[in-house]
């Protein structure tokens, strides 16, 4: 007998899983918790085994939320005493949640960044003060390359820099650890950066919309201030292990990087237009517009100017913000129809102290987004969490926002292996590093990392968010 | 990966194939390298390959060659659709000024390399013509990164709006 393709047994357990809770009466649970949790296995075990596409997936959990859960749809078209049916506008809402508006201005800004290699010039520009020494040169990569990630893709971060570092390693002996330090500064850069704004990496859109759909709404610059400096610190501490483990030989790093900034008048735009936008952003504890409605503003002014034409719309990565979505409604529907608590009721919390809870989620986090994808791990991890903040099982003192702040920052913390990120996969196809090299040192930074969020949820966190 | 892609040598002279098939060794383990003597052979040896859903990126070829020559073989990979995209390489002493003039026209010649060559030579020009094709035809190219131009690969994935998930 021929052996099923790895695609079709994947499809059929996502099937089965979705299946068996139809037969089930688990006590405690509503008969819409039960219809969630159908939902919630087929799009769990989709997500992890990937028979389709991750967000082609989330598109199916939308479909079957409207039909099964909604109030238009087939099971559920009155209210009954344990659930309150959704209408379905909420879960096709998720596509236009304010964070999902954000990251499509997000999207559009780093288009135009990129069609006019702002980028690039950038990167020489900020890369100057480095000087020419290895130590430098790669504490300079990572700092651009941090910066830019939390605007930009962490992937098309990690691809511009890429074209940066590959002259230098060519020109670096073949046996001199510095091609492996430099392969790997680039990706952990751009996975650690992208926790530093709410645009900067989707994990962080997960966080911010399951927060939205509880009434909490969280400011750009209160994001920044909450992340900024974990992530300047990891930064810092990851320059130092990467040195450490790998330590350059050469003394010196020839730079020429060439080019220069575009004057045309649409570049000039471009120019202009980024830098407002990111000044709005950051500045928004003083106008107090809200960043999704300046997100509004890269969108309207490039399309009018013709920069982002018909072309460059059908472009953009409609595929994350379907994906973002889906997570969102996901955690809807766990919510209102008490999955979720009823998940988190079913273990004995408040045998567990405060910092045992932050440890464990973002263990969790760090080790499910190793093997899965970062946007995935939050998504799954985020529902409970809010149940378990909401529910009050969790005792006196137990934030909503810093749990899920836990969860959305270790969900990038995770670079250990190459198939953990997609900047972690470029660096490798380079060939200039093994896999035990990102394993050593990705290892390294996932448990500084883990120390590092317990202490800021424990001391820091707290203290900004009361 | 959507199949392999192949390179193709076509030489009718034992020792010349030898040694282009050794200069070709750092791209086998990306590239799987397949020979033929003839036109005849190197038709057969395509069929092969498009019948097993694999492309063929480049073809190296000889122009004098025992029965149909070189360039007419080029100009048959030109009219057919699997082929019609494959790189296009004249590696010969000895094509006259209208073969290769007719290799340009109607086979799209990608580049002429006179023998002797040098083995950088023939490299760079293995890796500039796989390059553009492997940018034109895959839609990952992150398996190319260390054997083709990884600078222009990672130009195009930035421009690609490759995104985090």
């Amino acid at each position: 007998m021929k052996a099923l393709p790895k695609q079709t047994i994947s499809i059929f357990i996502g099937v089965i899983g979705f299946v068996i809770p139809f037969f089930l009466n688990i006590p405690g649970l509503s008969e819409a918790g039960h219809v969630a949790l159908s939902i919630f296995f087929i799009a769990a075990i989709f997500w992890m085994l990937e028979p389709v596409p991750i967000y082609a997936t989330s598109i199916l959990v939308i479909l079957l939320q409207v039909f099964f859960l909604s109030k238009q749809g087939v099971l559920f078209p009155e209210a009954t005493a344990n659930y309150s049916p959704n209408p379905y506008t909420d879960f096709i809402g998720t596509l236009s949640n304010p964070i999902i508006i954000l990251f499509l201005g997000g999207f559009v800004l780093a288009d135009a960044a990129v069609k006019y290699d702002l980028d690039k010039n950038l990167t020489r520009l900020l890369l100057k003060p480095f000087g020419d020494k290895p130590k430098f040169i790669i504490l300079g990569l990572m700092v651009v390359t941090g910066l830019l990630s939390a605007f930009m893709s962490n992937t098309a971060t990690t691809a511009m820099m890429m074209t940066v570092i590959l002259p230098i390693i060519a020109k670096t002996d073949i046996d001199d650890p510095l091609r492996i330090g430099l392969a790997l500064s680039i990706p952990f850069a751009a996975n650690i950066g992208g926790i530093a704004t709410p645009i900067g990496t989707p994990p962080n859109a997960v966080v911010i919309g399951a927060l939205s759909t509880q009434g909490i709404d969280i400011a750009f610059t209160e994001w920044m201030v909450l992340a900024g400096p974990l992530v300047i610190i990891t930064l810092v501490a990851s320059w130092f292990i990467l040195l450490w483990m790998f330590k350059p030989k050469s003394d010196f790093i020839p730079m020429d990087m060439k080019g220069t900034f575009q004057k045309n008048s649409s570049a000039i735009l471009v120019y202009v237009v980024f830098g407002v936008t990111v000044l709005l952003w950051v500045t928004e504890t003083f106008h107090g517009v809200g960043s999704s409605i300046i997100a509004l503003i890269p969108v309207a002014v490039l399309s009018l100017t013709g920069i982002l034409d018909k072309d460059g719309i059908r472009q953009l990565p409609w595929e994350v913000l379907w994906l973002v979505a889906g997570g969102i409604s996901l955690g809807i529907s766990m919510e209102s129809t008490g999955l979720a608590e009823w998940i988190i009721t079913s273990i004995e919390w408040s045998a567990f102290s405060t910092i045992f809870m932050i440890i464990a989620f973002s263990l969790v986090a760090i080790v499910m987004s190793n093997f899965l994808s970062n946007t995935v791990s939050a998504t799954l991890l985020i529902p409970l969490a809010v149940s378990l903040a909401t529910s009050g099982v969790a005792g006196e003192g137990f934030s909503l926002i810093l749990i899920s702040l836990v969860i959305g920052v270790s969900a990038s913390l995770a670079m250990m292996l190459p198939i953990s990120t997609p900047p972690n996969a470029i660096a490798m196809s380079t060939g200039t590093l093994k896999t035990k090299h990102m394993t050593r040192a990705g290892f390294a930074i996932g448990v500084f990392g883990l120390l590092m969020v317990t202490l800021y949820a424990l001391f820091y966190w707290p203290l900004i968010l009361n | 990966m959507d199949g392999k892609i192949y390179i193709l040598v076509v030489e009718d002279e034992l020792e010349v194939m030898e040694a282009l098939v050794k200069d070709l060794e750092k791209f086998e383990a990306f590239f799987p390298v397949e020979t033929a003597n003839n036109a005849n052979e190197a038709q057969q040896v395509i069929e092969h390959i498009i019948d097993h859903r694999n492309k063929v990126g480049l073809v190296l070829c000889d122009h004098v060659l025992p029965g149909k020559n070189g360039v007419d073989l080029l100009i048959d990979m030109q009219s057919r659709p699997e082929t019609s995209d494959s790189k296009k390489v004249l590696v010969t002493g000895q094509a006259g000024h209208e073969d290769t003039i007719l290799a340009i026209n109607k086979a799209d010649l990608d580049h002429y390399i006179a023998k002797p060559w040098s083995q950088q030579e023939l490299e760079e020009v293995v890796v500039r013509e796989l390059t553009d094709f492997v940018i034109a035809h895959e839609k990952n190219l992150l398996p190319y990164m260390q054997i083709l131009n990884a600078d222009r690969l990672s130009d195009v994935i930035r421009k690609n709006k490759m995104t985090d998930h």
